[in-house]
């Protein structure tokens, strides 16, 4: 009988010890989480957190922590929104644990919208930091008149080629058309049966669709209370037909961008081109050192000769999420994180892009030649690119399923599976498909 | 083939005994050509277990260039040193941290799962009570589910008592193992004797008292495996902590490892760390696999054996 | 009498408890909350939708979009083949090098058995960069040597990628299932070889006449996990997406499960897909518990 009681006192301790642990867990849990809105009352160190990829932006943060000691920023990197940064923001906004500021790039801002999960910042005063940026830039980020996220960096396209590999196929010039874009790729290739002119990412459909945006398209738009979708429109299948030409005819690559062989491929020569955006010069810089002084940039080959239209690829903004407990100070922060000339200083010399800010560019370390380049003063390409671009386009909150679609449809066309035309035209229903499904209203109407 | 036959290799200390006729070759009235011929494929089969290996460790000695400019098989300016110092040093020394939470992981869920899985296995082999079956039919259905399947509403369930982003959230289910449960009845079914019991329940001892100094000690093999079994299912898991975890202090090197990876098509240094960084995971891990081999296969044949 | 059975019955639930708190928690209550999240569906409201949310009962209309989406039937159709080929290649893999290692002396089979075993310890994750290098034109000596010889496989194209990637889970848990073959070999009794030998029979009719027979529940035990781990492929088609152009966002069940979660942020539509797919491994494998139960159980 003895021995039961000690048996029992073991349990009993092994229930108490659960409770402990549970009670311990839950004061730990409500201590994490304050009240939405308490005001700072001067003098009081406040702390935020802030979730980012973008390289060289510790030393930003680092410098704004020193400048304000009070408003302490506490970054933690994070995969790239693509590779799975984004699904840890909205895990953490459904867990209710969410960062006060995170990375945003523009086309997942109407996204994060769906599910009220950003802060608008038009209520602590946004609007007079307007003119600090470049108008569609700071459009990306307004909704319904309110202010969401405050604009970062862009990517203004242009194109990117080894001027010593077009000269050894006997070419002078970059292309000025995509039709000059298509023969000089069949010369390279006929030059050197090992070369490329360049990839077409099946895996990034991002590429094609800033592409589909310079030839004029314009898939996504609001009417009313309504979402439009217009992607299998001409101008999308001209862009598709393109390519799929090039594809079949095989003067192309269809390898994954980004990727080690591609990498591998930036290093050898085997591609000779890339049509990319400003970002794309620390990609080359940083993975193909070999190729130092053999690059050059040019404008984006037009659809028209004598065109100047241009697109944009990735543009990234930083927000305010919900849950945030001092998305005044937050503001003040993401502004100047994105304004303030030396915090830009910091964020072009780790390679974050284009500056939203007006004032970024004239003067900064991005507006000189570059040896890397050729000597050629590169970012004058891009300078013009970012003045011609359709300011128009805009985004759905279901972006990213509609370049899961693209993406998908594309990789098939590359394994032998239909074309990029029967891809564009299938994620024209698979897209009002997910609208729907959502829960939004959908008009295909023109 | 019956459990009870397997419960007699074992010795007095409760370690593992290899049976003596396992050393002897057996069923080979072979010819030296059929000899050779087995030999051969074992070779071949071991350099194909070998390869990635041995382009891990070459790989591990090279700057991030040389990884793309030099041919995998062969050294290339070798900076084995100077690597490995990165790893340990970039971002603070975030690396050294991930080793020590994957430790945690899979060292203090491991061991927590085997002393629940002995008490629940050692009640379900050991003691007649009504729903007996019932439990143990229920506990081997989870056997069955697929732990990714779980994944995703333990996150929603443990964002719901904020539990997400912390130890715990890839501690607690680490701790049940239902598979160890029942690799611990049928070694407790085939090997505790019921006979022991009764005499220490006449002797006085307690129940729990039982358990803990007859029970555990005979037990052990199984233990071993189970804890083994454990440790490396959590050390190798990807999508629990993946799910769970957003800061990166509390990432497992899978975890660590994978988000070096995604940044490095801006950052390409970060090509070697990750190389690097894998190697020095997998060397302990794998040594510790040679070292512990025999251990799997005691308790493993119990297991087996109900199958 | 009655005193000690009810004695021991309470430490019995005392020893249970424990665990099946934890065992609770951690594997009924998720299957509980997965079926009641699959029930239900998230209703926006306010201009364009953007106003805000609430979660309404959604019925079966979950379950009705995960079996009518095209790309998550594939992935069901992906797996199974992938499970027809990989779970018999696995076990008679796993079966053939014990066989092998059980005539070897006793030396090598230490240093083979080791080698052999090692990859389990590799996490897949880690496994998954490692071919991934060595899949990949440019980086792989292996692909380097065979471009030697005039060929140049696309190891990571759509039709390909399928089996780059059974090709690392065959090579970490080959040696993982040898072992559990081997223990099962170990503990048949070598009296009967020496009846099989005196008998006259050679060494590969003692394999295939006398220990296969025998190693029926070791092979019963490694199928199922193969096909339990068969169902859970996600990290190496996740590791290996970046490099491949075969591997979509839905390539695998799982895969789909954790996109609808977290890219697509339909955590509803997620959470039927995880109970589809604990419905279709419980399923799978007790299915095959009982076929190889019943015939075994006919052929004593």
């Amino acid at each position: 009988m003895h021995n039961t009681c000690g048996w029992l006192r073991f349990g009993r301790r092994m229930i108490w010890l659960a409770c402990l642990t549970a009670l311990v867990l839950s004061v730990a849990a409500c201590s994490g989480s304050g009240d939405g809105n308490s005001a700072t009352k001067p003098g009081q160190k406040i702390d935020m957190t802030f979730w980012s990829w973008v390289p060289g932006i510790d030393q930003a943060v680092a410098l704004w922590n020193k400048e304000n000691p009070n408003i302490h920023v506490t970054l933690q990197k994070i995969p790239s929104g693509s590779s799975g940064g984004y699904a840890k923001m909205h895990a953490a906004l459904k867990a209710g644990n969410a960062p006060d500021l995170a990375q945003v790039e523009y086309q997942e801002i109407p996204g994060f919208l769906m599910g009220s999960n950003l802060i608008d910042l038009s209520q602590y005063g946004a609007g007079k930091y307007q003119s600090r940026f470049t108008p569609w830039q700071w459009k990306e980020g307004v909704f319904g008149g309110k202010v969401y996220a405050i604009p970062q960096a862009s990517g203004p396209m242009g194109f990117f080629y080894r001027a010593d590999l077009f000269a050894k196929a006997g070419i002078s010039r970059p292309p000025a058309t995509w039709a000059e874009y298509e023969q000089d790729a069949i010369k390279i290739h006929q030059s050197n049966p090992t070369e490329y002119i360049g990839t077409f990412p099946p895996g990034n459909s991002a590429w094609f669709t800033a592409l589909a945006w310079q030839a004029g398209a314009n898939w996504f738009g609001t009417s009313g209370d309504t979402w439009t979708v217009h992607i299998d429109t001409p101008v999308t299948e001209k862009v598709a037909t393109y390519w799929d030409r090039l594809r079949t005819e095989h003067v192309i690559k269809t390898e994954p961008d980004f990727a080690d062989g591609w990498y591998k491929d930036l290093q050898t020569g085997a591609i000779a081109g890339w049509v990319s955006a400003q970002w794309g010069d620390a990609i080359i810089t940083g993975n193909a050192p070999g190729t130092s002084g053999m690059w050059k940039v040019a404008p984006l080959p037009q659809w028209t000769a004598g065109g100047t239209d241009s697109a944009n690829w990735g543009g990234s903004s930083t927000a305010v999420l919900k849950g945030a407990k001092h998305p005044q100070q937050a503001l003040q922060f993401a502004t100047w994180l994105n304004s303030d000339p030396q915090s830009i200083a910091l964020l072009i010399k780790g390679g974050y892009g284009w500056p939203a800010a007006t004032s970024g560019y004239v003067g900064s370390s991005l507006d000189q030649p570059s040896p890397f380049f050729s000597g050629q003063k590169y970012n004058d390409v891009f300078a013009d690119s970012d003045q011609h671009i359709n300011e128009s386009w805009t985004w759905i909150p279901t972006t990213d399923q509609a370049y899961q679609h693209l993406n998908d449809g594309f990789s098939a066309a590359v394994n032998g599976k239909g074309s990029f035309l029967e891809s564009v035209k299938a994620a024209q229903g698979q897209v009002v498909d997910d609208l729907k499904s959502a829960g939004f209203k959908v008009s295909t109407a023109q | 083939m019956s459990a009870p036959s397997l419960a007699r290799p074992r010795s007095k200390d409760g370690g593992p005994v290899r049976q003596p006729r396992s050393r002897r070759r057996r069923g080979d009235d072979s010819t030296p050509a059929s000899r050779v011929t087995v030999v051969g494929l074992c070779a071949v089969a071991a350099v194909y277990f070998l390869l990635p290996v041995y382009w891990l460790i070459v790989a591990s000695t090279k700057s991030t260039a040389q990884l793309f400019g030099s041919s995998g098989l062969w050294l290339s300016r070798p900076q084995w040193f100077a690597n490995m110092r990165h790893v340990f040093s970039y971002d603070h020394g975030i690396y050294l941290r991930w080793v020590v939470n994957s430790l945690v992981y899979a060292g203090a869920g491991a061991a927590v799962a085997t002393l629940l899985s002995a008490m629940a296995g050692y009640a379900l082999a050991k003691y007649h009570f009504r729903g007996r079956e019932a439990v143990f039919n229920v506990v081997l259905g989870g056997v069955l589910i697929p732990g990714t399947a779980l994944a995703l509403p333990l996150y929603l369930l443990a964002a719901k008592v904020s539990l997400v982003n912390s130890y715990w959230a890839v501690l607690i289910p680490s701790v049940v193992s239902p598979f160890g449960v029942y690799l611990c009845r049928i070694y407790a079914e085939a090997s505790v004797p019921d006979e022991l019991i009764e005499s220490a329940r006449i002797d006085g001892a307690g129940e729990a008292r039982i358990f803990r100094t007859v029970a555990l000690r005979i037990m052990t093999p199984a233990l071993v495996t189970v804890f083994l079994f454990q440790f490396v299912g959590i050390w190798n898991n990807y999508f629990l902590p993946l799910v769970m975890l957003s800061n990166p202090k509390l990432y497992p090197i899978t975890l660590g490892l994978t988000s070096w990876q995604s940044f490095q098509d801006r950052q390409p240094e970060l090509y070697q760390l990750v190389v690097g960084g894998a190697f020095v995971s997998v060397l302990p891990l794998m040594a510790a696999m040679v070292v512990l081999q025999r251990f799997w296969r005691t308790g493993l044949t119990q297991g087996s054996v109900k199958g | 009498m009655a005193a000690v059975h009810r004695r021991t019955t309470r430490a019995a639930w005392g020893f249970l408890t424990p665990f099946l708190v934890l065992f609770a928690a951690t594997f009924l209550l998720p299957i509980g909350y997965a079926i009641y999240e699959s029930l239900h569906k998230n209703s926006l409201s306010g201009p364009l939708g953007l106003g805000g949310s609430h979660t309404v009962f959604a019925g079966l209309s979950n379950y009705s979009r995960a079996l009518g989406d095209a790309a998550f039937l594939a992935s069901v159709r992906r797996v199974l083949l992938y499970a027809v080929v990989q779970v018999p290649v696995m076990i008679l893999l796993a079966v053939a090098l014990a066989l092998l290692l059980d005539t070897v002396s006793a030396r090598a089979v230490r240093f083979f058995r080791a080698t052999y075993f090692m990859p389990y310890g590799v996490p897949g994750v880690i496994a998954s960069i490692l071919w991934g290098f060595l899949y990949t034109p440019g980086t792989s000596p292996v692909l380097a040597l065979a471009g030697h010889a005039g060929l140049h496989p696309d190891l990571l194209g759509g039709g390909s990628v399928l089996w780059s990637i059974a090709n690392i889970v065959t090579w970490e848990f080959a040696g993982y299932n040898m072992l559990v073959v081997t223990a099962q070999l170990q503990a048949i009794p070598g009296d009967l070889y020496e009846a099989a030998r005196t008998d006259g029979a050679s060494a590969w009719q003692i394999a295939r006449r006398v220990k296969l027979p025998l190693l029926r529940p070791a092979i019963v035990l490694t199928t199922v996990f193969t096909i339990i781990g068969t169902l859970q492929l996600f990290a190496e088609p996740l590791i290996l997406k970046p490099v491949s152009t075969g591997i979509s966002n839905d390539y695998t069940p799982n895969l789909s499960a954790y996109n609808s979660a977290f890219a697509n942020n339909d955590y509803y539509l997620a959470s039927a897909k995880a109970v589809l797919l604990a419905v279709a491994a419980f399923v799978l494998s007790f299915g095959f518990l009982r076929l190889v139960g019943r015939r075994g159980g006919a052929s004593r």
